[in-house]
C-alpha cells in the first residue's frame, strides 16, 4: 500500500495541509485518507500502547448488526408490494422491487446526513464522526416504504442538526439523533408517517399492521382472536412480512442482529434485558387485570408484544446508543425496564398511537441523567459514610 | 494480616519478561538526575558544570522545601545541565570517575533505629538525600516533612505489563527491608502497610503492631499504590497517605545501617525486542542505553517504567528516579489499507470486534500506533471495568471537564492518580486520554487549593 500512502501525503501536503488552498475541507480529505488507510498516528506519551478498536470499527459493526433487517426490510417491501398487486413474485424480483423503493430512502439519508456532518466537521473543525453511518440507516429502517423522499431530506436534517449537532455532535446529543428524526416527521406529517396506507409502497392501497388491528378491536374482545382474523399469525409477525417500517416488522432479524451485537459485545445487554423484563412484567401485569370491559390490548399476552411493532428493533437498535442511554450499570437496568413498561403503556393507555417504541426512547432519553444522578449519588454517599464514621470515632 | 482477590482490571500479556537472573552491571560513564521525575517540584540548582561531587552530595533542593535534597547518586563531576522549554531543568549529568566515594553520615544502627524519633528520622533522610523516595497521596509528590500521614503504604508487588518481580528483587536484601519498614512507623502515629503479592516469598514479619502486612491477586492494575490505599485506609479530603516503593525501603534500611547515601537500583530489562533481558544491577540515574547494550534501538521507543505508565525518556536517555523497569518497543505508525474491515486474527484488543479475540490468549507483541483517531468519548461503559477503584469514571472525568472541583473531589477523584486510568486510555474506542483528564482535574484542586 505504499503507492497509496505516498500518494495521500503530496494530496495532504499540496491542497490541505496547514495555509494550503483547501485547507478548511481537511475533514473531508481526513475521512476519506482513514477510510482508506489506518490513521498512522503514534502515542506521545504513557500509555505508550493502544488497544486496536477505533470507533470506525465500532460504529462499522453497528451497520454490520443491521444488515439482516435490511435485507429482510428490502425482501418484504418488495413482497408486500407484490401481494396488493395480488401476484407472487420471484425472489429477485421482490427483491428489485424492494430495492427500488428502500435504496432511494437509505441514500437520500446517507448523502444529506453526510453533508449535514460534513458541513458541521468543517466548520468546527473536527474529524467527521462515523456515528452518521449508524444515525442515518437507523432512520431509514424506521420509515414507512411509502415515505416521499424530500421527508426523508428533511427529517434527517433536523435529526442530524437539532437532535446531534447543536450539543456538539456525536458524543454530547442527550437524544437519540435517528429517533430525534422520525419523531419530527411523525409529528411534522402525520398523513405519510402512520394509518393504514402508508405501509405498503403501493397507492390507493390499505392494510391496518397488526398493532392498529389490536387497536381498532372492540372493548373485551380477544386481541389474538382478532389478529387472526385480519390473517395475521404469531410466526408472520415473528418473522417479519408484514406491513410496517421498512426494516422493523422482522423480530427475527433483529434477534440475528442482537446475536452479533452480543458476540462482539458492542451493545450493552443490561438496556436489552432490563428492555425486555420491563416489556414483559408490565404487559403480564395487564392480562393479569383484564376484565370483561378492559381494552382489547389487555389480552395481548407478552409475548405478541414482543414481536409486534418496533419493540425488538428499538430495544437491540436504539435503546443501546450508549451516548443517549444511562451511563451506569444500574441505571442501564432501571432505563431499559423503563422504556419496556412504557412500551406498552403508550401502546395500551394511549389509542392515539398504536405503537410507543418512539416515544418510550426519546422520553427515556430525557431520563437517562436524572436516573444516572442517583446511581452517582450513591457512590458519593458511600464516600461520605466513610467520612463520617472517620469523624464518630 | 488479610488477601485481596481482585478481579477488575486486566493484564497485557506482553512479550519480552526479564529473566530471574541478577547481572551486576559495570558502573556507567554518566548517570543524571531529573527534576522532572518529581511532581511539580520547583527545583534550585546547587552545583555548577566542573563541580566535583560524591555519592550523597547534593545538587538540587527544592524551592518550596529547601531542606529537601536530591543528591547524585554517583561520585564524579557535573558535565552538563541540561534545559528544556522555558529554561526548564531538566537533567543534571554526572561524569562518573569509578570510585564511587561517598559523603558520611551518622551511622544509626540496628539497636539504636528502634528508640529513634519522627524528627530524628526525618532529619536523616533529609540530609542524605532519601527524603524523596517517600511520596504522598493525593498528588504524587514528594511528601512534605511537616505533614502527619494518617498511614504509610509500602509497596512490594508490580502487576504493569513485564513489570519487575518484587519478591525476586528482594531476595537475600530482607534484613535491609525489615529494617526500612521499621524506620517508617516513626514517620506515622498510624499503620505501614506492607502489601506484596498472593503467596509471596518475601521473608518479613510484622515487628511492631502499627505495621501490617496485606495480600493482593488480581490483573493490573491491583497493583497500583491507589488500589492498596482504596481499600486498607481510604483517603478522605484532608487526609494525606505516603508511600514508598520496596526497594527504595530496602535502599532506607542500608542507609541506617552503614551511614551512606546508598546508590543501588534493580532494573527489571524487558520487550521483546531487547537483547539481554536480564535484572540488572546498577545505579539510580543510570543511562538506558547502559541498560540496553546489544539492542538496536532504530525506530523503537525506550521506556523508563512499563508501557502503561512509563515515560519516553529515548535511546539517550536516563533511568527515572522510581523506576525498575526498562521496556522498549518498536514505534507504530503503520498505514494499514482499510484496517477497520480486516478479520483481524494478529490484532490484540480488549474488545471483542477482531478476530483474536475469539483466539486463545498468548503473548503479544504491542507498538506506539494509537490504532484510530480521535473522537468524542461514545462507549463509556469501558472505564469502570479497568478501574480496581470504586469509582463512577465517566462522571468524574465529566466533572473535571466542566471544571466542577467539588464534584470531582465527591466522586473520589482525590483517591486517583493518572496512572489508575491507564487501562481505560488503552482500551478507549474514541483514543480519549483517561489519565491526562484526571491529572488536570488534580492539577486544578491542588492550584486552588
Amino acid at each position: 500500500m505504499s503507492f497509496l500512502k505516498e500518494k495521500s501525503k503530496e494530496i495532504e501536503e499540496k491542497f490541505f495541509s496547514k495555509g494550503k488552498p483547501l485547507e478548511k475541507l481537511y475533514p473531508l480529505f481526513d475521512a476519506l485518507d482513514t477510510f482508506l488507510l489506518t490513521p498512522g498516528k503514534i502515542t506521545r506519551k504513557a500509555p505508550h500502547v493502544r488497544d486496536s478498536v477505533d470507533i470506525k470499527r465500532v460504529m462499522i459493526f453497528v451497520v454490520v448488526a443491521l444488515l439482516p433487517c435490511i435485507m429482510l426490510g428490502i425482501y418484504n417491501v418488495g413482497f408486500q408490494i407484490l401481494k396488493a398487486q395480488g401476484s407472487v413474485g420471484s425472489l429477485p424480483e421482490i427483491m428489485l422491487k424492494g430495492s427500488v423503493k428502500v435504496l432511494p430512502i437509505i441514500i437520500v439519508t446517507y448523502m444529506v446526513g453526510g453533508l449535514w456532518e460534513g458541513i458541521f466537521a468543517i466548520i468546527r473543525k473536527h474529524e467527521i464522526n462515523e456515528g452518521f453511518l449508524v444515525t442515518g440507516i437507523l432512520f431509514a429502517l424506521t420509515l414507512p416504504p411509502s415515505i416521499p423522499l424530500w421527508q426523508v431530506a428533511v427529517g434527517i436534517s433536523f435529526g442530524v442538526v437539532f437532535g446531534k449537532e447543536i450539543f456538539g455532535g456525536t458524543g454530547y446529543n442527550f437524544l437519540n439523533p435517528a429517533l430525534t428524526a422520525r419523531a419530527f416527521i411523525f409529528f411534522a406529517y402525520p398523513a405519510q408517517m402512520s394509518g393504514d396506507a402508508v405501509w405498503a409502497a403501493v397507492d390507493g392501497f390499505s392494510q391496518a399492521t397488526p398493532l392498529a388491528v389490536v387497536a381498532a378491536s372492540p372493548k373485551g374482545a380477544s386481541a389474538v382472536a382478532a389478529l387472526a382474523d385480519a390473517g395475521y399469525s404469531l410466526k408472520q409477525v415473528f418473522l417479519g412480512f408484514i406491513p410496517g417500517s421498512i426494516g422493523e416488522t422482522s423480530t427475527a432479524a433483529c434477534l440475528a442482529g442482537l446475536i452479533f451485537l452480543l458476540i462482539t459485545r458492542v451493545a450493552s445487554w443490561r438496556i436489552i434485558a432490563g428492555c425486555v423484563v420491563g416489556m414483559f412484567s408490565m404487559s403480564s401485569l395487564f392480562l393479569l387485570f383484564k376484565g370483561p370491559e378492559s381494552l382489547a390490548f389487555f389480552s395481548l399476552p407478552p409475548y405478541w408484544h414482543m414481536v409486534m411493532g418496533g419493540f425488538a428493533f428499538g430495544a437491540i437498535f436504539m435503546a443501546t446508543d450508549p451516548v443517549s442511554s444511562s451511563a451506569t450499570n444500574v441505571g442501564r437496568w432501571i432505563y431499559g425496564f423503563l422504556i419496556g413498561g412504557l412500551v406498552v403503556l403508550i401502546r395500551m393507555v394511549n389509542p392515539a398511537y398504536p405503537e410507543g417504541v418512539m416515544l418510550a426512547i426519546l422520553f427515556m432519553n430525557i431520563f437517562a441523567p436524572t436516573i444516572d444522578h442517583f446511581v452517582v449519588q450513591a457512590n458519593v454517599n458511600k464516600r461520605l459514610k466513610r467520612v463520617k464514621a472517620v469523624k464518630e470515632s | 494480616m488479610a488477601t485481596y482477590n481482585l478481579r477488575k482490571g486486566r493484564d497485557i500479556n506482553l512479550k519480552g519478561k526479564a529473566a530471574k537472573e541478577f547481572v551486576k552491571l559495570p558502573l556507567p560513564k554518566q548517570i543524571a538526575i531529573q527534576p522532572t521525575d518529581f511532581r511539580g517540584l520547583k527545583p534550585r540548582l546547587l552545583v555548577k558544570i566542573g563541580d566535583v561531587v560524591k555519592v550523597g552530595t547534593p545538587l538540587i533542593v527544592d524551592k518550596k522545601h529547601p531542606e529537601i535534597k536530591f543528591v547524585s547518586s554517583a561520585s564524579g563531576k557535573v558535565c552538563a545541565i541540561n534545559r528544556g522549554e522555558k529554561r526548564l531543568l531538566l537533567e543534571v549529568v554526572i561524569e562518573t570517575d569509578g570510585k564511587q566515594d561517598a559523603e558520611k553520615f551518622e551511622t544509626v544502627g540496628e539497636q539504636k533505629l528502634k528508640t529513634l524519633t519522627k524528627k530524628k528520622v526525618t532529619e536523616l533522610m533529609l540530609n542524605s538525600g532519601l527524603w524523596p523516595i517517600i511520596r504522598q497521596r493525593p498528588f504524587s509528590k514528594v511528601a512534605n516533612p511537616e505533614d502527619n500521614p494518617k498511614s504509610i503504604f509500602v509497596r512490594a508487588l508490580n502487576t504493569d505489563p513485564l513489570g519487575p518481580d518484587v519478591d525476586f528483587i528482594l531476595q537475600g536484601k530482607e534484613k535491609d527491608f525489615q529494617l526500612g519498614v521499621e524506620a517508617l512507623t516513626h514517620l506515622t502515629e498510624g499503620k505501614v502497610f506492607v502489601c506484596t503479592k498472593k503467596d509471596t516469598q518475601i521473608k518479613f514479619s510484622a515487628t511492631t503492631k502499627n505495621i501490617e502486612t496485606h495480600q493482593f491477586s488480581g490483573p493490573h492494575p491491583t497493583g497500583n499504590v491507589s488500589t492498596h490505599i482504596h481499600l486498607l485506609d481510604p483517603i478522605n479530603k484532608g487526609d494525606i497517605v505516603w508511600y514508598v516503593e520496596a526497594q527504595d525501603v530496602v535502599r532506607l534500611g542500608r542507609f541506617f545501617t552503614n551511614g551512606e547515601y546508598p546508590a543501588e537500583r534493580v532494573v527489571a530489562i524487558t520487550g521483546d525486542i531487547v537483547k539481554n533481558r536480564v535484572y540488572a544491577q546498577t545505579i539510580i540515574g543510570t543511562p538506558v542505553s547502559a541498560l540496553l547494550q546489544g539492542t538496536a534501538l532504530q525506530n523503537t521507543r525506550c521506556i523508563s517504567g512499563s508501557i502503561l505508565s512509563g515515560k519516553n525518556v529515548g535511546k539517550n536517555g536516563f533511568l527515572g528516579f522510581y523506576d525498575a523497569q526498562v521496556t522498549v518497543i518498536p514505534e507504530g505508525g503503520r498505514r494499514e489499507f482499510l484496517g477497520w474491515l480486516v478479520p483481524g486474527f494478529g490484532k490484540y484488543t480488549f474488545s471483542h470486534t477482531y478476530a483474536s479475540a475469539f483466539l486463545p490468549e498468548k503473548e503479544v507483541s504491542l507498538d506506539t500506533d494509537e490504532n484510530g483517531g480521535h473522537r468524542a468519548i461514545v462507549l463509556n461503559h469501558l472505564y469502570d471495568e479497568y478501574v480496581s477503584l470504586d469509582i463512577v469514571t465517566y462522571f468524574l472525568l465529566k466533572a473535571i471537564i466542566a471544571g466542577d472541583i467539588e464534584e470531582a473531589e465527591k466522586l473520589g477523584i482525590l483517591e486517583c492518580d493518572e496512572e489508575d486510568f491507564s487501562l481505560c486510555t488503552f482500551a478507549c474506542p474514541s483514543k480519549v486520554d483517561v489519565g491526562a483528564i484526571i491529572r488536570k482535574g488534580l492539577d486544578l484542586i491542588e492550584k486552588e487549593s
